[in-house]
């Protein structure tokens, strides 16, 4: 009995310890994520008489999300930046890395090393590289490196805007993948590659037969964790193209700042923030299980 | 086994120089965008596009310390991101600690449920943030004023919500716990109990314990946190951008981003030397981090 009060006092002090965190969290995440909730149901504004004295409008932010092209365009915007960059880009080029660094050859730590530099980029400098790469037409780096291989120079990121966020998205992530890859690749066995090639097995039969099915649960994991994270992506998208040509590049959260700090229709801006959180919210529960198998 | 056939030696070279073409083609792909931050940095006529400087040069760094706005930024930067990372420092291991050694119910809920706010984009966050702190900025004011006066302005420039510091130190450190309660949780449950144990046999307080024992033993972990969240508030644009407006209190990212845009004039030797000096500290981290970066990933990965 007595052993058990001092248990209790023992896990209360744990929560007391706890405390300073939870309150930051509560405080400036778990508010602010309900409070959007509650400003979608306003017309709160920046500015103007809605910013004096906002009304409730009840569904009404909804119903003109729902008639909105240009928010149907940032979320399939949305959509083609996560698939291009994250789920294909990233994956590919990381995969490939990982599998080619397995290999026994030399300058791995210099390969690695260069491979994970642009992670290593805060987004406004990675947008201004970008730029210097793209812009400027016959002028533009990636333009005289193309026209050396007899490729037509193109000012890319007015003729291909979604495609080069996405290429440099790709840049950005490789390392992520390549590591997370590299991790998975670690836990499968080597006794049952050897087995394989006893049986004759060609390195690609091998890649299909055991390395990918093996794989599987960290490809699942990798993309539910690139997937959440592309979909924050802002700074990057907002120094290269700040959602243009025309809305071209308009993801959802280049979408939200726009509608709240440009428009300053914060009570609409807050409704595609909800519908952002929610898709995100899904993807983290789906990773949250997804861990949960693992553990 | 010593034995092998002159195929198999043939398909090895091969798949060598198969991962040796795809790797070197990967790392150009990384690493050509870096050269112009660097070259035009030390060109006394950059260019936005990478060409090879015929004038080398350092001028474009003493400027950024001397005519421009450069050196203040740097110590904003510093400074914020400083305080928030220590601010996580402290916040993660004690919390760490905690969530290591009880055994309380609501022990996997918690860690399951900042799992999930890890999830959630700050971009969808920013507005309900933004007015958050604009009430509680104009309370402040409230109550400075009344007591400080005039020299309330100044006060609010470090601790202010909006526009102020401590705001922008608080929301910084707040995104980045999750990840680092994490990592204090994971490091303290592989640290043996034995050393606690005796210490606690010793009649140690619980606070003596702490310090005497526990916090030189999780040096390491609290390197690994506190690196990972400097990297990303370092990194940060979003934050800065919503919560600072007054000049004088801009830091790096925005400095730089603002300097972007007079798009007549852009110095672009200045620029880039701005945005080497930017740089430097996120791949100097990320060097260090590299380590912890691939347990933490595997660790990820199983679970």
């Amino acid at each position: 009995m007595a052993r058990n009060s001092h248990e209790k006092r023992a896990e209360r002090q744990w929560l007391l310890i706890l405390l300073p965190s939870l309150v930051l969290l509560l405080a400036f995440v778990i508010y602010p994520a309900l409070y959007s909730i509650y400003l979608s149901f306003t017309n709160e504004a920046l500015t103007g008489a809605a910013a004096l004295r906002p009304r409730f409008v009840g569904l009404r932010n909804y119903t003109r999300l729902f008639n909105d092209a240009k928010f149907w365009n940032s979320l399939f915007v949305t959509f083609v930046f996560v698939i291009g960059s994250a789920v294909i880009g990233q994956f590919v080029l990381g995969l490939i890395s990982a599998v080619a660094l397995r290999r026994p050859i030399r300058f791995r730590r210099v390969f690695s090393s260069i491979i994970l530099l642009p992670n290593a980029a805060p987004e406004v400098v990675a947008g201004f590289m970008w730029i210097s790469m793209l812009a400027g037409g016959d002028n533009a780096t990636l333009s005289r490196i193309v026209s050396f291989f007899g490729i037509t120079p193109a000012d890319w990121l007015q003729v291909f805007p979604l495609s080069m966020i996405i290429v440099v998205n790709t840049w950005r992530g490789i390392a992520t993948a390549m590591i997370l890859l590299t991790a998975g690749l670690s836990t499968i066995p080597a006794e049952i590659y050897e087995a394989a090639r006893m049986d004759g097995a060609t390195p690609s039969q091998m890649f299909r037969r055991i390395t990918l099915p093996l794989m599987m649960p960290t490809i699942l994991l990798y993309m539910l964790i690139s997937a959440v994270s592309t979909i924050a992506v802002f700074g990057l998208v907002y120094a290269l193209t700040r959602g243009g040509p025309g809305g071209a590049t308009e993801v959802v959260s280049i979408y939200i700042y726009n509608q709240s700090f440009t428009a300053f229709q914060l009570g609409y801006g807050a409704a595609v923030a909800v519908v952002a959180l929610v898709i995100s919210l899904i993807l983290g529960i789906a990773y949250v299980r997804a861990m949960k198998v693992e553990v | 086994m010593a034995v092998v056939s002159p195929s198999e030696t043939a398909n090895k070279g091969r798949s060598d120089l198969i991962a040796y073409a795809t790797l070197s083609l990967i790392s150009i792909f990384c690493a050509v965008p870096f050269f112009w931050v660097l070259l035009a940095s030390l060109d006394g006529n950059a260019q936005l596009f990478l060409h090879w400087p015929e004038q080398w040069t350092f001028a474009n760094y003493v400027r950024v310390f001397t005519k421009e706005d450069g050196a203040k930024w740097l110590f904003n930067s510093l400074f914020v991101v400083a305080s928030a990372t220590l601010l996580v420092m402290v916040l993660s291991g004690l919390g760490g600690y905690a969530l290591s050694r009880t055994r309380a119910w609501w022990k996997l809920p918690f860690l399951y449920a900042i799992l999930l706010i890890r999830v959630l984009p700050p971009t969808a966050l920013v507005v309900p943030l933004y007015k958050f702190l604009l009430t509680l900025n104009n309370a402040e004011a409230a109550v400075l004023r009344p007591i400080f006066g005039s020299y309330t302005r100044d006060i609010m420039r470090w601790t202010g919500f909006i526009d102020g510091y401590l705001g922008l130190i608080l929301v910084l450190a707040t995104m980045q716990l999750p990840l680092a309660l994490w990592i204090m949780k994971t490091f303290f449950d592989g640290l043996p109990r034995d050393y606690e144990e005796a210490a606690l046999m010793d009649g140690a307080t619980l606070i003596q314990r702490i310090r005497r024992v526990l916090i030189p033993l999780a040096l390491p972990g609290l390197a690994a946190a506190g690196l990972f969240a400097f990297m990303s508030a370092w990194g940060d644009f979003l934050l800065p951008l919503i919560f600072l407006s007054s000049p004088e209190l801009q830091t790096l990212p925005l400095g730089l981003f603002r300097a972007f845009l007079r798009i007549n004039e852009i110095d672009y030797g200045l620029l880039t030397a701005l945005a080497f000096i930017y740089l430097l500290p996120a791949v100097v981290a990320f060097g260090f981090a590299r380590r912890f970066l691939v347990q933490t990933f595997s660790g990820g990965v199983k679970g």
